[in-house]
């Protein structure tokens, strides 16, 4: 009889303990995700509240750094950053979209493909100042260019190399097998399909990828401290001069820099950047919903 | 499909034009008379105490004679003057002086400024006169706590410049009788980081060149003498170290210019002296 | 893939799909050939090192006591170093860990549609941030804080550890989602209709069966904490002793790196480059842990 009691009272007691555990880890993942919002909120707050007024400053943007005195501005190291994404992406795009489509259309499962896997993923896994001091020992010392647009467009080339190459492949592999028949159907040979038919319609994630890459290119830092100047008051004016990009400067400037108005400079740099990446956010983001829109219709 | 690619290309091509415009906007504002008869190369490489100065040389040298190419990297003391001796640059930036080993070889000094080295602790610390053996004591990590050396019961926060710098080479050498710092020591890559994290930091201590001196940091005298550039001269005060350039021989054509241009009086005081002793008051 | 390359052979396009076939084939190959140029490279700049201060001087020695002048007589051991990443690693998955498996767990099973998008978007936002900016925030804003409240310098172990949490969110959280939602439908269904709350759910059912997804995750955050050499060269403080405390200076193998490189030459050189090495090696082995796991998932599977 007592046990008979007791079993519905203990199983009355689990359910409520159960539901306040369940409300608690409600409040507690609800907290956990608001706090990476926050941070996230607070970071690029504190960024622009500070930076904002330095940035929009045109002596500042479109000025000539300064080693020295006070008052410098960051426009080489912008057109270094500019120039540096050019060169890394017109390396990048034609062998990482290419070592997609032979992953994602010729090659099936074997023993190369897992080794070309193996390889991408070892590269993305490298810490990026380990790219950094690879590049230094071959492109800067042993090929001898020294530190320039060159070394460091080769070396984030090498780094961003599985990004771009993922994410081509996923939206190469997005694209409907029956396209692809259709194609073969009328008599297109397998490459004249890739070029005509499953390469425009994957255009649109790959641009999302490339942008996504661009953002990566304007932010690294790591990877470029030993293979291009930190600082420079002119821009490169070839491939193989030197030439300061925004990020590496960054560090620098927290680091190494002398001026007066480091703080300023600092502040400027950060807030640039972060602009320049939301922008990037923003544009891959409409693309992306551009594309998608588009899908819609057709369907 | 193509209003996409009509898309991506007005983008390219505002972009384009936006850089040209920039570009342009950027060439176009040096200010200074310029001297279009000069043209040359000239090379520099070596301690990168003497690259911010060298750097900044350059960049006006450039605006003056804008068929003049300047070049300068960093690199160290010794890069600069092996590759000196090798032929690779025309001119060898060093914060040492040249080593037995280096010398025979021709060099000509250029001394372009004196570097004063000042220990600074943070503003709020008691202590203001430091003997040899207490500072010693502190950047060994003996003397862990301000109450050894006379001032309130707090520890140390010691301050020091990366190993590979010419600054630490020299502090340690003639401060710390070569023994090495502390290894609790944060370590910091310029005189500037060194200067705000003593500011910034309670009870922290640090060395720094005389020209980054400024009301954030408190210097400390050094054996009851003050850094200056008379205690520097008049070698009273020891903690002080030339900085070179130097070339292969007499300095020819357009690296000769260019010496002479470091050296000038416009140059040495609106540049140099914001760091260090300027040449022109040696 | 036999009988397709036998209908090509038939084509007369057959000379120009080969060309294009063995250039696709080559770019795929760069990774290879990428990663064994990298090993290749760094491991050759590390020889000096090893030869002239020994095997046991680096990989065994606590000192590190570059000489300038005469790099080969330098100590360059990198015990310290190597304590100091494993320790904010650490630091940085016991701050991060939570948050991100946290936020996976809100996004794939509480969040309501638009808050859910809103917290993937800035999640998306968070991994966008050069991490030089985080190092600069650290500095100027978190060093001073710890200093504040812990009533030390704020460089150190601590500072690093948040910065680290911090920067390894996204990663995490995002492939913690990804496995999170692998789980089937059905488990979820079948735990709710045996009266489960949700919170029970989620961590006998659903945390459970997507196990291994978590530890990859993890062990990815792990890898990125390692190599993180910007944003922690600017808080650590670069000292040369062991983390002693939470709030100890130290520094990593990483930002040894960068503060040491400037001016090195010889041996001095060579030994950061056996730091590089030693990263490159702890690469190596996130991969590996990562294939072991996912292959006992395949199996099992």
């Amino acid at each position: 009889m007592m046990g008979e009691m007791h079993v519905p009272a203990r199983s009355r007691a689990r359910k409520t303990t159960a539901k306040t555990a369940d409300t608690v880890a409600t409040v507690v993942l609800w907290a956990l995700a608001l706090v990476c919002l926050a941070v996230l909120g607070s970071i690029i707050g504190y960024i622009l509240v500070k930076g904002l007024a330095v940035v929009f400053d045109p002596k500042f943007i479109l000025g000539k750094p300064q080693a020295i005195n006070a008052g410098g501005g960051i426009l080489p190291f912008l057109l270094s950053s500019i120039y540096l994404t050019l060169l890394t992406m017109v390396i990048i795009m034609p062998i990482g979209v290419g070592a997609a489509i032979y992953m994602a259309e010729f090659a099936g499962e074997s023993r190369i493909t897992r080794l070309v896997r193996f390889g991408a993923d070892s590269l993305a896994t490298v810490p990026s100042i380990v790219f950094g001091l690879f590049g230094l020992a071959l492109f800067v010392v042993a090929f001898g260019m020294g530190p320039c647009l060159m070394a460091g467009a080769l070396t984030l080339a090498l780094l961003n190399l599985p990004a771009v190459m993922r994410t081509s492949e996923e939206a190469l592999r997005a694209v409907p097998a029956s396209y692809r028949e259709a194609s073969l159907g009328l008599g297109a040979s397998r490459w004249q399909t890739i070029r005509k038919v499953v390469l425009p319609s994957a255009v649109p994630g790959i641009t999302t990828g490339g942008i996504l890459t661009i953002g990566r290119i304007l932010g690294e830092s790591a990877a470029l401290v030993f293979t291009m100047p930190l600082f420079a008051t002119k821009a490169p004016t070839s491939l193989f001069s030197g030439g300061a990009a925004i990020a590496p400067n960054l560090w620098y400037t927290l680091t190494e820099a002398i001026t007066p108005d480091a703080q300023r400079i600092a502040q400027g740099e950060a807030a640039a950047l972060v602009i320049l990446i939301l922008a990037l956010n923003l544009v891959a983001r409409f693309l992306a919903h551009r594309y998608q829109a588009r899908q819609g219709m057709v369907g | 499909m193509r209003s996409g690619k009509r898309w991506i290309l007005g983008g390219a091509l505002l972009l384009a034009a936006l850089l040209t415009v920039v570009g342009l906007a950027g060439c176009g504002n040096s200010s200074t008379t310029s001297d279009q008869n000069l043209t040359g190369k000239v090379s520099l490489s070596g301690s990168t105490t003497v690259l911010p100065p060298a750097s900044e040389a350059a960049s006006q040298f450039m605006d003056i004679h804008p068929g003049v190419q300047v070049s300068v990297q960093g690199g160290g003391s010794s890069v600069g003057i092996t590759q000196l001796s090798q032929g690779l640059v025309d001119i060898g930036m060093s914060s040492r002086e040249l080593k037995s080993e280096e010398q025979n070889q021709g060099f000509l000094d250029h001394k372009i400024a004196l570097d004063v080295i000042v220990v600074v602790a943070n503003p709020g610390m008691t202590v203001d006169d430091l003997t040899k053996d207490q500072v010693k004591g502190i950047f060994t990590g003996q003397l862990t706590n301000w109450k050894d050396v006379g001032g309130a019961d707090a520890p140390i926060t010691v301050v020091v410049r990366d190993k590979a710098s010419g600054t630490r080479e020299m502090f340690d050498e003639k401060a710390l009788d070569s023994q090495d710092s502390t290894t609790a020591a944060i370590e910091a890559n310029s005189n500037g980081i060194v200067r705000q994290t003593v500011a910034s930091t309670r009870n922290a201590i640090g060395y720094i060149s005389l020209g980054y001196l400024d009301g954030t940091v408190k210097a400390l005298k050094y054996n009851s003498v003050e850094g200056s550039k008379d205690t520097a001269l008049a070698k009273t005060y020891p903690l002080s170290r030339f900085l070179h350039m130097f070339t292969k021989g007499e300095p020819q054509g357009v690296v000769g210019v260019f010496i002479d241009f470091v050296l000038s009086e416009r140059f040495q005081n609106d540049v140099v002296a914001r760091e260090y002793i300027p040449a022109t008051e040696l | 893939m036999t009988r397709r390359d036998a209908a090509a052979v038939a084509k007369p396009a057959l000379n120009s799909e080969w060309i294009v076939r063995k250039t696709l084939f080559v770019f795929a190959m760069t990774t290879v050939l990428g990663i064994i140029l990298v090993i290749f490279f760094v491991a050759r700049e590390s020889i000096p090192a090893l030869r002239q201060v020994g095997w046991s001087n680096i990989f065994l020695s606590a000192t590190w006591n570059p000489n300038v002048s005469n790099p080969a007589t330098g100590h360059y051991g990198l015990l310290v170093p190597l304590a100091g990443t494993l320790a904010a690693t650490l630091g940085g998955i016991i701050i991060g860990g939570p948050l991100a498996i946290g936020t996976a767990i809100f996004l794939t099973q509480i969040a309501p549609p638009r808050t859910g998008k809103l917290v993937v978007r800035g999640i998306e936002l968070l991994a966008g941030i050069p991490s030089v900016i985080f190092g600069w925030i650290g500095l100027v804003v978190l060093v001073p804080m710890l200093a504040r409240v812990t009533n030390t310098q704020g460089y150190g172990i601590l500072a690093a550890s948040f910065i680290l949490g911090i920067m390894i969110i996204p990663t995490v959280t995002t492939i913690a989602k990804d496995a999170l939602e692998t789980v089937p439908e059905e488990y979820k269904q079948a735990s709710f209709g045996m009266g489960a709350t949700r919170w029970q759910t989620i961590y006998k059912v659903i945390l459970p069966s997507a196990k291994e997804g978590l530890l990859v995750a993890l062990i990815l955050g792990i890898g990125r904490a390692i190599g993180e050499t910007m944003a922690v060269q600017l808080v650590i403080g670069n000292a040369r002793q062991f983390p002693n405390s939470l709030t100890s200076v130290t520094s990593t193998l990483t930002s040894r790196i960068v503060t040491d490189m400037g001016e090195s030459t010889g041996a001095f050189r060579s030994a950061l480059f056996v730091q590089g090495l030693v990263l490159l090696i702890m690469a190596m082995v996130i991969i590996l842990l990562i294939r072991l796991v996912t292959r006992k998932t395949v199996k099992a599977a």
